[in-house]
């Protein structure tokens, strides 16, 4: 850490109050497969240097992906200049540091050392299996993502940690035409640590049936439905749900969850956790500010038990942070890391039977700008499968689901078992609610 | 960036077990961020963007790979790296570098570096209290400003450097409005290819705070949009986000090169009704989505997409080009050095037509005026689009009444474009950030009015009431 100790000696001489330095160092590669040919291939390491300094009493802030004899000036003075401009109350801070952190080891080893003509091997089997699991299938693509970071935060009062984590992403899309010659996509992917564990004809499977299940797709009757949500759907709801739990969107007046703790907010069946200390991809055990992460339910049997804090924010509610305190373009939001809903005890077969007659939406989207986090209410595009007599029945396309998130949790009737990791880092399950709004013929 | 000789040295190495192109480009970008939270400011952060990229292509493979490090050292390893993924003799080799001229578009007149940060504050503030003071309901205001000050250099094995300076700026306005236990959000946000002259001479910042905190209070009025099929009249600027993801995506190489796109090996047949015509065009002077010249050298240019109906082109970069025999048009973007360019939009728009704003609406018995349109994503395979209406009105006997809330559009690009039957006169551009397999970039969308006969719209208002 010697090469970082310029930027403290630099600090102290134009008089800041505190340095933190945060470095990010992060290796990709990467690489796909077109009808089992390989068409991509991608390597990369890159570095960045974030830093906070208080200067009169505020927070200045600059970046840099450029590290030579100039980026310690450029970095200081920015700070500077970026502090005076500040005129928000908020007090300044940086961390001394928490009593204890739970670090654990979560850097793979097998996966950095497995050469990548072995994986390259092996995701071409897989790319073959899906392509000639079915005479259907027209096109594939199979994509590997690996990636390692190393994250590290350094401040004047001598904190100084490091995570290093690692993980890689296998993904396979297909493409067919059904008889109506309408082009149908299907995709399955999985976040592994070893590809040997990868079960390839499983896995090929089930993007196969994904893709040849849609067949003859068409929007349903518009109405008010029973309905299952899949763990992906589930997952974009909740995601959009939890952004009240912010403590800066409760004291800055647009969460719908402020003044709500310790008050039901969503259906008994609905408990939720955020476990950073969980060893997957996401983990952390200290959150950009350098505070201690720990595991904890948000919402318990639909009763909400905290906001999510930053320094800032605990402060100003005279609590303790909650170890939320991530960065984003210099400023410490706040972020949750390995959301989690408590899984019920029935299989999606099962609660597909428990559902009857309704609806089974397998994937929604748009949610970037067809959901509102501030009012709750969502339209969006969903597809899935019409539910007759506790089975699937046929397949449903070109609808939209609306409603209010807040409605959805609170109409919760059972939670599946079938827990699956999302690319929004969340686990969740299948849900059964009472009705949604499906607009469509 | 880099020298000449550097770069020779990189690209023949990067060639030297067979690829048959290699390119490097490099980049540097200063990027500023403001942002005002009820009228205080709370962040200022500077950043500092660097790297360099460099691309390997044989027939119809490509390698990619990234770096900080713009040493000799650090572009030495990369393209030595990257040549072990062939493993075949070499076939081309770089002799000489020749620098091309470009044009100077798109160049600031006021330079955001040289303009104090304090009057951006200042102008932020205002735009601020404009909002905060249009009605007692505005609880919540942001007002933000985001410029970045590129520079580019690229060089290839066809022995050519490009040099390209890229300055943006954009202001970002949000109300947010709450009553009765309702909270209603709107937000603006102007931007163009052009220095700090643009939100001083041609544009008026207040004017787009009213604007804003109108419609984030009119929207706390709404009632629930109802749904169902229903003739749609979308308006102009940055409703042609409908046309960008409905259609201009399924006309990217990217896609349409593998036969992913609805719109693959339909070039000359008719996709659109035949009132409409539709352009990218990356060289208008200053627009938020130009540039001189697209990432890989190539001049911008006006691509016509669609011709009174019949699709006329696609967007094409030199890599996606091999499959579908044709030559890069200019539509090569990325978001910065860690993405592998390919064909994107710059600025994208359907052309005017003869009706009025007015005659469409007063031409329409029944149906959803969707005023201002938020965002949307569609699936290039399928077709299938959708996107949120931020506001909306229902149309009654040809008069606005009503606004709604929670509409949604959603339909297959295909059968929207088939169905506009009426194209206004008032063509706008609006500014987006357009998000794809190279990132995100900036990207102009725009129409100017216009009437599709049917679109599935998703409210919870119910089925319609014709009534």
């Amino acid at each position: 850490m010697t090469k970082y100790k310029k930027f403290f000696i630099k600090a102290k001489e134009e008089n800041l109050e505190a340095l933190e330095l945060t470095i990010r160092k992060s290796s990709n590669f990467s690489f796909s497969f077109f009808n089992n040919e390989i068409d991509s291939y991608k390597m990369s390491d890159s570095f960045k240097i974030s830093a906070r300094g208080i200067y009169n009493g505020k927070i200045g802030t600059a970046e840099s992906e450029k590290f030579d004899k100039n980026t310690v000036d450029y970095i200081i003075s920015r700070i500077k200049e970026n502090a005076m401009l500040l005129d928000n109350e908020d007090k300044p801070f940086i961390f001394k540091g928490s009593k204890s952190y739970k670090k654990k080891n979560v850097f793979n080893k097998k996966l950095a050392i497995t050469t990548a003509q072995e994986k390259l091997q092996k995701i071409k089997s897989l790319d073959i299996k899906v392509k000639s699991a079915s005479d259907l299938i027209l096109n594939v693509e199979t994509q590997y993502h690996e990636h390692a970071q190393e994250y590290t935060i350094l401040n004047s009062y001598g904190l100084k940690l490091t995570s290093k984590t690692n993980y890689a992403l296998v993904y396979s899309s297909a493409t067919a035409n059904d008889e109506m010659g309408e082009t149908k996509v299907g995709f399955a992917y999985r976040f592994i640590s070893d590809l040997d564990n990868l079960n390839q004809e499983e896995f090929a499977k089930e993007v196969v049936e994904k893709t040849i299940s849609q067949f003859g797709s068409a929007p349903c009757a518009s109405g008010k439905y029973k309905c299952v949500f899949s763990p992906s759907a589930t997952s974009s709801l909740l995601e959009a749900l939890l952004s009240n739990v912010s403590a800066e969107q409760v004291q800055k007046k647009s969460s719908l969850l402020a003044d709500k703790l310790e008050q039901k907010v969503c259906s008994s069946k609905v408990t939720v956790t955020e476990s950073p200390l969980k060893k997957n991809p996401f983990f952390r055990y200290f959150d950009d500010e350098g505070v201690a992460t720990y595991d904890k339910t948000l919402i318990k049997n639909g009763v909400l038990k905290t906001y999510a804090y930053n320094l800032q924010t605990a402060y100003k509610d005279q609590v303790q942070s909650t170890g939320n305190g991530y960065k984003s373009r210099g400023k410490i939001g706040i972020e949750l890391v390995n959301v989690a809903m408590k899984p019920g005890r029935l299989n999606k077969e099962q609660l597909i039977e428990k559902l009857g007659k309704g609806i089974y939406i397998d994937d929604i989207s748009g949610v970037h700008s067809g959901l509102h986090p501030e009012s709750g209410n969502f339209s969006l595009i969903a597809s899935g499968f019409m539910i007759e007599n506790g089975k699937k029945d046929k397949p449903v396309s070109l609808i939209t689901v609306a409603g209010n998130i807040f409605d959805v949790f609170n109409d919760v009737i059972a939670v599946g078992n079938d827990l699956n990791l999302q690319f929004n880092g969340y686990e969740v399950p299948s849900i059964l609610i009472k009705k949604i709004a499906v607009s469509g013929k | 960036m880099i020298s000449k000789k550097l770069a020779m040295d990189v690209l023949n190495i990067a060639t030297k077990t067979g690829a048959d192109f290699a390119e490097i480009y490099l980049e540097e970008e200063n990027s500023v961020d403001i942002s005002v939270d009820n009228g205080k400011v709370e962040t200022c952060n500077d950043s500092l963007t660097y790297g360099a990229g460099i691309r390997l292509l044989k027939d119809l493979q490509s390698v990619y790979g990234y770096t900080n490090d713009i040493t000799a050292k650090g572009l030495k390893k990369l393209a030595n790296d990257l040549s072990a993924s062939f493993a075949g003799e070499r076939i081309i080799e770089v002799k000489t570098i020749k620098k091309v001229k470009q044009g100077k578009k798109n160049q600031p007149r006021i330079p955001y570096d040289s303009y104090p940060r304090e009057k951006i504050v200042e102008m932020l503030k205002q735009a601020s209290e404009v909002m905060k003071n249009y009605d007692e309901s505005i609880v919540r205001t942001t007002a933000s400003f985001a410029y970045d000050i590129k520079k580019v250099s690229i060089f290839n094995t066809d022995e050519k450097q490009f040099s390209d300076a890229r300055t943006k700026g954009r202001a970002g306005l949000v109300a947010i409005a709450s009553k009765d236990g309702k909270i209603e959000t709107f937000y603006s946000a102007p931007g163009a290819q052009k220095g700090m002259e643009y939100f001083l001479e041609e544009i008026d910042l207040n004017k787009f705070a009213k604007e804003t905190a109108t419609s984030a209070v009119m929207m706390l009025s709404a009632i629930d949009c109802p749904s169902g099929k229903m003739p749609v009249v979308i308006g102009n600027g940055f409703g042609g986000v409908i046309f960008h993801e409905a259609c201009g995506h399924s006309l990217e190489a990217t896609s349409v090169a593998k036969g992913l796109s609805v719109f693959s090996g339909k070039k000359g047949e008719k996709i659109a009704s035949s009132i409409v015509s539709a352009v990218d065009d990356g060289t208008i002077d200053g627009a938020w989505g130009s540039g001189n010249i697209d990432d890989e050298g190539n001049k911008t240019q006006r691509n016509l997409l669609i011709k009174n109906g019949i699709l006329n082109s696609y967007l094409v970069d030199n890599f996606n080009g091999r499959r579908m025999n044709e030559k890069g048009n200019g539509a090569t973007r990325r978001q910065s050095y860690k993405f592998e360019p390919t064909s994107r939009m710059s600025n994208t728009f359907i052309l005017p037509g003869k009706s009025t704003p007015e005659e469409i609406i007063a031409n329409t018995k029944y149906g959803l005026y969707a005023k201002s349109m938020g965002g949307g994503s569609v699936s290039p395979a399928t077709g299938e689009f959708n996107f949120a209406v931020n506001e909306g009105y229902l149309i009654q006997d040809g008069k606005i009444t009503h606004p709604v809330r929670g509409a949604t559009l959603i339909g297959s690009g295909k059968d929207i474009l088939l169905n506009i039957d009426m194209v206004g006169n008032d063509l706008k551009r609006a500014q987006g950030m357009c998000g794809s397999s190279s990132g995100m970039i900036p990207a102009d969308v725009g129409q100017p009015t216009i009437r599709v006969s049917e679109i599935t719209v998703g409210g919870t208002g119910g089925e319609i009431n014709n009534d």
